[in-house]
């Protein structure tokens, strides 16, 4: 979860470790929008998204002493982002419609391997982004730890209190309830005979 | 639910199931299972064609996800600068408010106060006895009281606000919330177990009037004739309690005689007590004067920490006493332990118990008093301080203040950090130091005596005690690394700070500047420590202070999905 073309921040954070609030200007001016980026995938709209993004940094202040400087520091970064998104997002009692459509329970048909090869050939990323923000939020979650900020199969466990086991299923849920509404009707998400 | 590591592994002549498909692209499966799967879809073009799906799939998500669609906003980009901007304004005004109460304090309270004073004879020397015995007490210190109460709540109110603002962001709620606050004060309280008087100069509980609870009563003169069934809890210039209470009387006044009946305890930090009535239990007084009459029957014991202390009434108990000349002519069931000046038992005094004594003279007991046991003496040995043992206790305090700074370093050393940071703004510093100096300990002596509680009052008066100590060793750590440069490694900063401190107390003995060199320690630590503290706990504040800059690209995440894909 490294970032390439940008360094790590490995001075700026010893700087701000002793309390330097010109290094910390230096952290939250290369890594907010990214932050922001990740919170706005997240969480259901643009002003959650700023207010994340601002406590996310306050919260890093006093987490910066927990920060193991011989790990990237993006990725513990992005920890500390999901782990508060998910935080924000369990308090709310918002979208309860699709919390019951993330049983666990409901069994996952095959898909057609031609049919979906097509659907994400037409589909934008616009489109994805849309669909995106209509999602369980577990679902969104996964899919934005996974695709977004490319945490491991660990780390999505630990965010969001599953067994590791079971985060592949969350995943391919997420999947299946995004073409369902990229498709727009239930027959390809329900998958056609495989 | 199913295990997704748990999936049998196919034959050739069946396909692979989505979910194994999935963890293949993700680059989740074990090593030989990953095999199977790419040895499989080399023969099965549909699983190569789900697989190929599924990775595109993968990354359309991860393309829509990390594009661009939207500006940063400029409310976060302006983030840093508005932090900035608000910490100006905060210490502009925390700067005006310091000045302007410095000013205040001493146009209105301390000048006339002075003049006051040595209109009643008293020299400059004795302060001590001015602010605790004379100024406390003084009837102008209700208008101040108002003023911090007002002062009080506001910032209280400007706190609340600031942390509702951060949760309720929908205008309709806040409405909702402020409107629901309003009706609530708007609406009659109910019946409440403390009954309060605190409205005009005199306050009154009549003869006959009973309350029910606790009693609060503040003015310039309180006066209570009635029944308190519960404490009874006085502030005020005098107070003349000859009614019955029947828990404990907590007073704060000049005088305060008491000439009823106290089923509890009297706790009285006041000028004068005058107690020619009943006390049940104990007391416990800071006072100038404690005059108990000989009709005054006291069932426990006294404590006193006064000047004058008089007792002619009956003493079930002991005596406990700090104390500059003592006279007694009264009956003490139990014994004395007393220190101070000058002990006199006068005609018709009898003390039941053991009488230890030290002070500078010895105790003049009058042939007609009974004491069951002579008098036990021990004279005050002045000892003067020579230059040698003058610097010897220098060096002994300078090494506990070194060792103490030492501990703190080790035990919190980014607060330490923080503080000789903060300790850089010396603007900041020494303007919130002007106002803790002198906010802190009226703000604790306010929290006393009303509901906001006793407890809160002390512990706030000990951190500000604890505080007052730990300025040298602040400013010691910023003088130090002036003079041996800066540092971040906490052995090395308390390094720096034992040369500043002992640089600091070097300077603090030079004759009349010495107090100034103090005081400016004092207010410049004690200010750093409280920006330390604030920046802590403030978090709006406390993250970035760099300006605001155009955007950076977003920061890609490096994302990597599956095993080395099998030849489609």
């Amino acid at each position: 979860m490294s970032s390439p073309g940008i360094a790590e921040p490995t001075e700026a954070i010893a700087r701000a470790r002793a309390g330097d609030t010109q290094a910390w200007g230096e952290i939250y001016h290369d890594y907010a929008p990214a932050i922001f980026r990740f919170c706005r995938r997240a969480l259901p709209t643009r002003e959650d998204a700023e207010d994340a993004t601002m406590e996310v940094f306050m919260k890093l202040k006093g987490k910066l002493n927990q920060y193991d400087p011989s790990r990237p520091f993006s990725g513990w970064l992005y920890k500390v982002a999901a782990n508060h998104c998910w935080d924000t997002l369990r308090r709310r009692k918002i979208r309860q419609d699709k919390e019951t459509e993330d049983s666990d329970e409901v069994p996952l048909q095959h898909p057609d391997p031609s049919q979906l090869d097509r659907l994400i050939e037409q589909r934008s990323s616009v489109e994805v982004r849309k669909a995106l923000g209509t999602l369980g939020k577990r679902a969104r979650m996964a899919l934005v730890m996974r695709y977004y900020s490319d945490m491991s199969y660990d780390e999505i466990a630990d965010a969001l209190g599953v067994r590791r086991a079971f985060v592949g299923v969350v995943l391919l849920r997420a999947r299946h309830e995004l073409r369902q509404v990229l498709e727009g009707n239930a027959a390809l998400a329900a998958g056609g005979t495989p | 639910m199913t295990d997704p590591l748990s999936v049998p592994a196919e034959r050739l002549d069946q396909h692979l199931d989505e979910m194994t498909c999935l963890l293949y692209v993700e680059g989740q499966l074990d090593r030989s299972r990953a095999q199977e799967v790419s040895a499989h879809t080399q023969d099965c073009a549909r699983c190569r064609t789900l697989l190929h799906a599924l990775d595109r799939e993968s990354r359309l998500l991860t393309r829509a996800m990390l594009e661009e669609d939207e500006p940063f906003p400029s409310r976060l980009a302006a983030f840093q600068q508005r932090a900035r901007n608000s910490m100006q304004w905060i210490w502009g005004l925390v700067l005006g408010l310091a000045a302007s109460g410095s000013y205040a304090l001493y146009s209105y309270y301390v000048e006339p106060m002075q003049a006051r004073f040595e209109q009643a004879g008293f020299g400059g020397t004795n302060i001590l006895n001015l602010m605790i015995f004379q100024g406390a007490f003084w009837k102008g210190w209700e208008s101040m009281l108002t003023l911090l109460e007002v002062l009080a709540m506001l910032t209280i109110a400007g706190s609340v606000a600031m942390f509702l603002r951060r949760r309720i962001r929908r205008g309709s709620a806040f409405a909702m919330i402020v409107a629901g606050i309003c009706a609530a004060a708007t609406l009659s309280s109910p019946a409440m177990a403390t009954d309060f008087r605190t409205k005009g100069d005199n306050v009154e509980i009549n003869k006959d009037e009973t309350i029910n609870g606790d009693a609060f009563m503040t003015g310039h003169h309180a006066k209570v004739e009635g029944t308190v069934d519960g404490d009874l809890y006085v502030f005020c210039q005098e107070a003349d309690i000859e009614g019955h209470i029947t828990g404990d009387v907590i007073a704060f006044a000049q005088i305060v005689r008491i000439s009823g009946q106290v089923d509890g305890n009297v706790r009285s930090f006041t000028n004068t007590s005058l107690i020619s009535g009943t006390v049940n239990k104990n007391i416990l007084s800071f006072s100038e004067t404690i005059n108990v009459d000989r009709s005054a029957k006291i069932g426990g014991s006294v404590t006193a920490f006064v000047n004058s202390l008089t007792l002619d009434g009956k003493l079930g108990r002991d005596v406990l006493a700090f104390v500059n000349a003592a006279s007694i002519s009264g009956s003490i069931g139990g014994g004395i332990d007393a220190q101070g000046n000058s002990l006199r038992f006068n005609s018709g005094a009898v003390v039941g118990g053991p009488v230890k004594y030290k002070g500078n003279n010895a105790p003049d007991v009058s042939s007609g008093a009974k004491l069951a046991v002579p008098v036990e003496f021990t004279k005050i040995e002045h000892h003067t301080n020579n230059d040698s043992g003058f610097f010897i206790w220098r060096i002994i305090w300078t090494a506990a203040v070194l060792l103490f700074g030492m501990v703190l370093f080790l035990l919190m050393p980014a607060f330490a950090r923080d503080s000789a940071l903060a300790a850089e703004h010396y603007g900041a510093s020494f303007g919130l130091g002007v106002l803790v100096l002198f906010g802190v300990p009226v703000a604790a002596l306010i929290a006393c005596v009303t509901v906001v509680g006793l407890l809160v009052g002390l512990s706030t008066f000990t951190l500000w005690i604890t505080c007052l100590y730990c300025a040298q060793i602040v400013v010691g750590a910023i003088v130090g690394q002036w003079l041996m440069g800066r540092t971040s490694e906490t052995w090395q900063l308390i390094g720096r700070m034992a040369v500043g401190v002992i640089l600091l107390r070097v300077l603090g003995m030079i004759p009349h500047l010495g107090g100034w060199v103090k005081f400016a320690i004092v207010l410049w630590g004690m200010g750093a420590i409280a920006l330390a503290l604030y920046r802590r706990f403030s978090p709006a504040n406390r993250v970035l202070t760099a300006p605001a800059s155009p955007m950076t690209p977003p920061l890609p995440p490096n994302t990597t999905i599956g095993n080395p894909q099998p030849a489609m």
